[in-house]
């Protein structure tokens, strides 16, 4: 603790350099409106069916994520087919880890969809502005209010509650903010509660409920013209979390993530703004196996995860060239503890870390530069160099399986990416290019008895890993016209030293559900390949069309399948939209999974197609606008599970949901 | 300043978490006692002779005690020079049955300090029915001295140094007792043991009461000790570990070999005993199948451990 007052102490008056992200920051900057990025086009937390989604759904409609999902609750999102340890998810480019060793914690769900404004998903190596990646990153941008213009004070608020009825899901959102010319403050606050939900079949999935709770609040003031200060807090806590798929729910996890930022923009030189920004968030998830009666024995699993940082970024623009210089440095602890206890109570415990307190410290220069060669042309190119230092303090669990291995490691961390645009007229191409490494994460390389129940076996982490090297390609052609678009995008990443669990020949399982023991190994090398088409057609001014296909395929270096890969997949959908009146229809589903892996316990995975319907109506009552929807998901009641639902687990079936916005 | 001050005293606030951490120093630290420090459980007069005798904690415990022995002027307190000191335990049971345990008989006498080293074994605790005495020789200026003294054997608390006593194939009663470690560690962990064995006597007892011919035990060599660590619980499955070292004889007569503890807890250290030959004179193989809600099989021939 000591320390981390000193960190801040020392810090904060020291600042010295270096701010936000962006490529569009406008060009005369005079006075600063806003505190927050002026970022990549927003997309508002909603889907197109849907105005009132949790963080999961939103993101459920990229092209280029899917999810892992355990239950109802803390989906893990997958970029590009790659699991959260090949991205960096961050929050306003913090970093936050996860407690969960069997990651039913990501960090998407320690926020809630009031209080954050957009989510920025990069693909690949473009995505490592924010550390070093494999797949990309993942930053979830919250909301902040801009400064008011003039002298004028300004009130805004927005209430959204409703209710779904397949799993009795009742929530309240409500997010309130306030701006003058000197001060911001933006807060909100939201309860979700939700039974258990039903499947195609009308069968209830028991340990399918959830309880969360979230609040936010931000608070900025100018400090000049050019410049501000802004402290941010997020509180979140789930409770009585249930995860149908795994043999343990949650009982409880708490985050609270917190930082200070100063914001400087200047008038005209080379660095346009510097945003640099100190933080610190911890988190803790406790699970509990007692609600479940075929655990013959319990175990506590709580873990803990704490991390304190510092980003600081510079936006830099000269002529045709812009660039984003970016500074990330920080310091996670995690602890996770596996205590069991035998049928007498009061006999000794079993006890053991499943994280041996293992510090992972990272220091991180990354840039990303664009200059505009033609009117037509755009080259793109960047890199990062960081340095990544794990230390675990207990390091004689990871001596049991891996004798001898350091206790420290240090490693570096290069990457290097460059892509050229080019729009001819209605058309718009790009290629690119990219190169980097990643560091193991924790559970990689200092797991011990992991029990993962998708192939049910305990996981070990192997400290002497090699970094995970990525070579990739990627390609995007589009037409636009006022009706239409369309547009392909693919990419193919070649991946060396892939990490996956390998089964050990030594050593028995710990875990009851446990059929053995894997060890973290690296393949020689991994190949995948995503594509995406998308499409969206105006048949007439108020009805639209929307389409998308995704294929991906990923092989391991003996050509044999990897786990969670989307198969080819589609969405479709129909909006049609008068005076104040909407109605959307949709239709999405995967093709029959072929390319499965059952060396990790995956199985053939048919083929399921989900109809959704929804309508909703805007007015205005008073001075405050109002939209209330109903819709379906699931009309057909189809019975399903996806490509990537744990343990085969079926998804929900028919559910009714109704909400009601109000803004003013 | 302000800002500083309400984000340290978020940081502070959020640091408290619900559930503590399992200070796992402490429980490990708690979990067995680790003897240290050798201190003085005998000290009997004999004539002008002080005999003190030192064991770990100043107590003789069931299992494996070293001993040291040092005998003094009682006028001067000087170290008196001294040959021949011999050892013997005896047990006495309700009965009256004499019987001894594996031991060290001829101390040795240890370079550049001032006693004598040796070792007892003992295989039960002290109790109204079977009691404890120590018969100690030496000689001094050509003057043999002899005395007997009455101990207490206290149960042995830490596992860890726990023994057992069979009788092999070959009919021959051995004993195998735990010598490291004290404290093991979730680690690899160097497990020390010793076997002997205790020979027949060959000819019936002469001279007076004790005849140190009818009480011997042979430290044997050349065995080995195959070793197979589980956990029992039920709950455990039949939990093994792996990289664990059968025990072998090193330099010291004392077996030596590695144990991996996975986790803390009632581990079984399930052994089986070949002599020189490779032959099985104790001990039988357990199943290795991971076995949830079934306590796990042991060897004919283990050792309970916990820590």
């Amino acid at each position: 603790m000591k320390l981390l007052v000193i960190f801040f102490l020392v810090l904060f008056p020291g600042m010295n350099a270096i701010a936000q992200h962006t490529h569009a920051e406008s060009d005369s900057v005079k006075t600063l409106n806003e505190v927050s990025v002026t970022a990549i086009a927003r997309r508002k937390i909603e889907t197109e069916l849907k105005m009132a989604v949790s963080v999961d759904e939103f993101l459920a409609s990229s092209e280029r994520i899917s999810f892992i999902k355990r239950g109802a609750y803390a989906w893990e999102p997958l970029l590009n087919n790659m699991s959260t340890e090949r991205s960096t998810i961050t929050i306003d480019g913090m970093h936050v880890f996860g407690a969960c060793t069997d990651k039913m914690d990501p960090i998407t769900s320690y926020v809630e969809s009031n209080n954050l404004a957009t989510i920025d998903v990069k693909s690949g190596q473009a995505g490592s502005l924010h550390g070093a990646t494999v797949a990309g990153s993942i930053d979830l941008k919250r909301k902040s209010t801009p400064f008011a213009p003039n002298s004028e004070k300004q009130w805004n608020g927005a209430y959204q509650t409703g209710f779904e009825f397949n799993n009795s899901q009742f929530f309240n959102l409500g997010n309130l903010s306030y701006a003058s010319d000197k001060f911001v403050a933006d807060g909100s606050i939201s309860r979700r509660k939700a039974g258990n939900y039903h499947n195609g079949m009308d069968e209830e999935v028991n340990h399918s409920q959830y309880q969360k709770f979230n609040a936010s609040l931000g608070l900025a003031y100018k400090t000049s013209p050019l410049s501000s200060v802004r402290v941010d807090a997020i509180f979140d806590q789930a409770d009585d979390v249930g995860f149908p798929a795994l043999p343990m729910d949650l009982w409880r996890s708490r985050a609270i993530i917190t930082s200070a930022a100063y914001k400087q923009l200047f008038d005209d030189g080379l660095v346009r703004a510097w945003d640099t920004k100190l933080y610190f968030n911890a988190v803790e998830h406790y699970m509990d196996d007692t609600k479940r009666p075929e655990n013959l024995v319990h175990m506590d699993m709580p873990g803990w995860s704490t991390t304190f940082g510092l980003v600081s970024q510079a936006n830099l623009k000269r002529g045709d060239y812009t660039a984003d210089v970016q500074l990330n440095v920080y310091n996670n602890l995690s602890i996770a503890e596996m205590t069991m206890y035998p049928q007498d109570r009061s006999k000794k415990t079993m006890f053991a870390y499943s994280w041996p307190w293992v510090t992972t410290r990272f220091a991180g220069l990354s840039m990303n530069n664009a200059w505009d060669i033609s009117a037509m042309s755009t080259v793109n190119f960047g890199g990062s160099l960081g340095w990544n230092y794990n230390h675990s303090k207990y390091v004689e669990f990871n001596w049991i399986f891996f004798p001898g291995s350091p206790q420290e490691k240090t490693r570096i961390l290069p990457g290097l990416h460059a892509s050229y645009q080019l729009n001819v007229d209605q058309f718009d191409f790009s290629v690119g290019t990219g190169y980097g490494h990643r560091a193991p994460s924790v559970s990689e390389a200092y797991g011990y008895y992991i029990y993962n129940s998708f192939d049910r076996y305990d996981y070990i982490g192997n400290p002497d890993l090699k970094n995970e090297v990525s070579y990739e390609v990627n390609a995007s052609a589009g037409f636009r016209d006022k009706r239409m678009a369309i547009a392909v995008k693919a990419n193919y990443f070649h991946i060396q030293h892939y990490i996956v669990g390998r089964i050990l020949s030594l050593g028995s399982p710990m875990n009851y559900q446990s059929v053995g023991v894997k060890g973290y190994a690296s393949l020689d090398h991994a190949k995948l390949f995503n594509l995406s088409l998308s499409a969206n057609y105006d048949i007439l001014t108020h009805l639209h069309w929307t389409g998308m296909l995704t294929y991906a395929r990923a092989t391991d270096d003996k050509g044999g399948n990897l786990p969670f890969i989307r198969p080819l997949s589609y969405q479709t959908s129909l909006h049609f939209m008068h005076h104040g009146f909407g109605i959307q229809t949709s239709l999405n589903g995967d093709f029959a999974q072929q390319n499965f892996s059952p060396e990790y316990g995956e199985d053939l995975t048919p083929a399921y197609r989900i109809w959704n319907v929804s309508v909703d109506y805007t007015f205005d009552f008073k001075n405050f606008k109002t939209v209330v929807q109903a819709g379906a998901e699931n009309i057909l009641n189809e019975y399903y599970s996806t490509y990537a639902d744990w343990g085969n687990i079926p998804r929900m079936g028919r559910n009714v949901f109704t909400s009601l916005t109000v803004k003013f | 300043m302000k800002i500083i001050y309400f984000l340290v005293a978020v940081c502070l606030a959020a640091l408290s978490c619900t559930k503590e951490k399992t200070d796992y120093e402490a429980a490990i630290d708690s979990g067995a006692t680790e003897f240290t420090e050798f201190k003085e459980v005998v000290n009997v007069l004999d004539g002008d002779y002080n005999i003190s005798i030192e064991a770990l904690n100043g107590a003789f415990y069931n299992g494996y005690n070293e001993i040291r022995l040092k005998i003094t002027n009682s006028h001067t307190g000087e170290i008196a020079s001294v040959s021949a000191v011999t050892f013997l335990p005896i047990n006495t049971n309700a009965d009256g049955v004499s019987s001894s345990c594996p031991h060290r008989y001829d101390l040795l006498s240890i370079p550049d300090s001032n006693y004598y080293s040796g070792y007892s074994v003992f295989t039960s605790k002290s109790s109204a029915d079977e009691t404890w005495e120590l018969y100690i020789g030496f000689t001094i200026a050509n003057q043999p001295h002899a005395l007997k003294y009455p101990i207490t054997v206290q149960e042995q608390k830490n596992k860890n140094l726990n023994m057992t006593a069979f009788t092999g194939k070959d009919d021959e009663q051995y004993v195998i007792a735990l010598i490291a470690p004290h404290r093991p560690k979730v680690a690899e962990n160097e497990l020390v043991a010793g076997i002997y064995r205790f020979n027949k006597p060959t000819s019936p007892p002469a001279g007076d009461f004790p005849d140190p011919a009818q009480f011997t035990y042979t430290e044997v060599g050349g065995y080995t000790l195959m070793l197979d660590p589980r956990m029992p619980e039920p709950s455990m499955g039949n939990h093994s570990s792996p990289n664990n070292r059968d025990l072998t004889q090193e330099s010291d007569g004392l077996y030596h070999g590695v144990v991996n503890y996975t986790m803390t807890g009632n581990w079984t250290l399930n052994l089986m005993m070949l002599n020189q030959n490779g032959r099985i004179l104790k001990g039988t193989e357990v199943p290795t199948d991971f076995t949830p809600g079934i306590e796990g099989a042991k060897s004919e021939l283990y050792i309970d451990v916990l820590f």
